[in-house]
């Protein structure tokens, strides 16, 4: 996951984009911005919408990526979360996450989890992690 | 007067390492997929239900999601997986997030609302019951 894309979901989270609006708004180049959105779109980051041409191409932060890097873990995971402003918001909490959106929060992982993954449907679309470190943080052979 | 305190069941300890540990049996399923177990009671673990790789496996279980835990050698990000959960003689059958460890564990929030002995000599662990 590369700096550009990340700012993106930062800048833009769920709205979609276009490859002006990375140079306006993120100062970008316009051949960089368009390297940016070619090469996430191949990787699988940007979903690309049709427009009426070329020139009306707009872009959105894939949704399915938020599931594959919170599964992943690690700075990634970190990185993400920040630029979806969910740190600012829930330090120290669990969150349940489809997509973008945040479907539940909790100090506890346990009442969290027993909400959201009550109805079975959603077993397979949501997933929860820690932002930041839990202020209930979960503690093994200690 | 106070109530007499009876031996319900007992779980023997292992002893695959010394000294041995407090074990008690539980079910896991998910699925349609049910495997016994028999995992470490681990009173430093705050939480219900840690399931070891190879569980994972024979269970197919896929991640929910990823949590940080802290452990006696630092913190961690681990895993966490859905699975129903089991075991007659504690009146427990429901689904809860196991997280995924090394091996499989039980813990305080799995034990709680029991009286429990922890029997080193004769190598169990019993629920205790009050009669009277």
């Amino acid at each position: 996951m590369n700096r550009a894309f990340v700012e993106a979901v930062r800048t833009f989270k769920s709205e979609p984009f276009r490859s002006v609006d990375l140079v306006e708004r993120l100062g970008y180049a316009a051949g960089y911005a368009r390297n940016v959105l070619s090469q996430a779109s191949r990787q699988g980051l940007l979903i690309a919408e049709s427009g009426k041409g070329r020139r009306e191409k707009k872009f959105r932060v894939n949704p399915d990526v938020v599931r594959e890097v919170v599964l992943r873990g690690g700075k990634e995971k970190g990185e993400l979360l920040e630029a979806l402003g969910l740190r600012s918001k829930y330090l120290g909490e669990y969150v349940a996450l489809r997509g973008f959106r945040v479907v539940d929060h909790d100090l506890d992982l346990y009442s969290l989890s027993e909400r959201v993954f009550s109805n079975a449907e959603m077993q397979g679309e949501i997933v929860v992690t820690n932002v930041g470190t839990p202020k209930r943080i979960i503690t093994v052979e200690l | 007067m106070g109530s007499r305190l009876d031996v319900g069941r007992c779980w023997r300890f292992n002893d695959d390492e010394q000294p041995a540990y407090p074990t008690i049996n539980v079910t896991l399923s998910s699925r349609g997929r049910k495997v016994l177990i028999t995992p470490k009671v681990d009173t430093g673990f705050n939480g219900s239900l840690a399931i070891g790789s190879g569980d994972v496996r024979r269970l197919r279980l896929t991640p929910a999601g990823t949590v940080l835990i802290r452990t006696a050698t630092g913190s961690n990000e681990v895993p966490v997986y859905l699975v129903k959960v089991s075991q007659p003689e504690l009146a427990i059958a429901y689904t809860t997030l196991a997280i995924g460890t090394e091996r499989s564990l039980v813990g305080r929030k799995l034990l709680q609302n029991r009286t429990w002995l922890l029997d080193c000599r004769e190598g169990r662990l019993c629920i205790v019951t009050r009669a009277g």
